[in-house]
């Protein structure tokens, strides 16, 4: 993400679906049982992909085991009130219950494959929004069927029913 | 995603009748993938079964010198699909790659489509769907469980599909000749089932299709079905 966030030629269409969609649904924030700060975590050089490991071969994105969380800092940046809560999970060896922010209602019976859209070469801001600038992601881009519409038209890609409700 | 310069696929199925033996492996494989719900006696005696493939038996010559055939049948994916054009609502149409698909959200369950396909392969949910307890942990991620008031069929394992679809675009390839299989191709042990691309001359469903044995069922309605029987022998 890193790299992205240099890039400036960021379509104005898409700054236009960004603000408009967080005049919408900006205001709902997300409460986690740990304020997880991605912003610093993006600052220190990590990538979406470094711990949401299977957005490129799985459906789902993932989270992060309290296991890789502690392959870092187990050894750095033990102090602050979020490693600490952090640290007591791992001793107890539970996970942490993190609060879902984005997700499809099981009326809309969409199957949605995050890696379909990775090798489609669509950024992970198109539809998260600018999570390198939020601490606790929040929910920044509504996910309605003609946000995907509009995007799957401008991209050629399928239009067919089935290639994401099945 | 960029499939216009690609030929689009045209999915098709190949079905050797010499080989089925009737063991139903397929059936119960259709009904694991696809979050079949359970067809129980009771159930079947109202009419309410769910089998998105079932063995079809005949029976030939007086007993004791009896002779039973089977045939599996499953949604045809017709070219022509007397379904489609029944429904108000669009809910069932053809995609790019020949399929005959079932949008589960638009349907409003008017059943037209069930009354008016020939083959009986639709199925409507007159119920919620339930499980006993320890088949709800089997459920498949992959596929939607249909809730009350819908129309479902036989989707092709289009999830299978798909996933074959990503794998093949993440190796930068394309897709191989037999890489997908429908739960039902897989699981049958006599290798009766032969899927593949019928716009592929070379794949093994289009020879198979091309060849002398092969008939399709009740081909005379017009329906243009794309699921193809190879005749058994005397």
């Amino acid at each position: 993400m890193t790299q992205r966030t240099d890039d400036f030629e960021v379509p104005l269409w898409r700054l236009g679906i960004l603000l408009s969609a967080l005049s919408v649904a900006g205001a709902i924030a997300a409460v986690q049982p740990i304020e997880f700060p991605h912003n610093k975590h993006v600052a220190k050089g990590l990538d979406c992909i470094d711990c949401h490991i299977t957005v490129d071969t799985e459906a789902a994105a993932g989270l992060p085991s309290v296991r890789k969380c502690m392959l870092c800092h187990s050894k750095f940046a033990k102090t602050g009130p979020g490693v600490q809560k952090l640290l007591v999970y791992s001793k107890q060896r539970r996970e942490v219950p993190w609060e879902r922010v984005y997700m499809f209602e099981p009326e809309a019976q969409v199957k949605f494959q995050h890696a379909a859209h990775i090798w489609a070469k669509v950024e992970c801001k198109t539809c998260h929004g600018e999570v390198e600038k939020m601490t606790v992601a929040q929910l920044a881009v509504r996910h309605t069927m003609g946000r995907c519409l509009t995007c799957h038209r401008e991209r050629h890609a399928t239009e067919d029913c089935a290639a994401c409700h099945f | 995603m960029d499939q216009q310069d690609t030929k689009p696929h045209r999915w098709g199925m190949a079905i050797d009748l010499d080989r089925c033996t009737g063991c139903e492996a397929c059936v119960a494989a259709c009904h694991a993938e696809n979050n079949l719900p359970l067809s129980t006696p009771d159930s079947a005696a109202k009419g309410r079964a769910f089998h998105w493939i079932r063995i079809d038996r005949y029976y030939e010559g007086a007993f004791p010198d009896i002779k039973v055939k089977f045939m599996p049948v499953l949604c045809q994916q017709c070219d022509e699909a007397p379904c489609e054009p029944v429904c108000p609502v669009y809910a069932t149409y053809h995609n790019a790659e020949g399929l005959n698909v079932q949008v589960y959200n638009r349907c409003v369950g008017t059943r037209y489509c069930a009354n008016n396909c020939p083959y009986s392969v639709r199925f409507f949910n007159w119920f919620e769907p339930v499980w006993p307890e320890p088949l709800t942990l089997q459920l498949n991620p992959d596929v939607f469980v249909r809730p009350v008031g819908v129309m479902e069929k036989c989707t092709f394992c289009s999830q299978r599909i798909k996933r074959a679809e990503l794998e093949a675009k993440q190796e930068s390839r394309s897709l191989r000749d037999g890489e997908v299989q429908p739960a039902c191709v897989q699981s049958c042990p006599a290798e009766a089932m032969v899927f593949g691309d019928l716009n592929d001359p070379a794949s093994r469903v289009s020879r198979l299709a091309q060849s002398g044995r092969a008939t399709r069922f009740m081909e005379d309605l017009g329906t243009q079905p794309k699921v193809f029987y190879l005749k058994r022998g005397e």
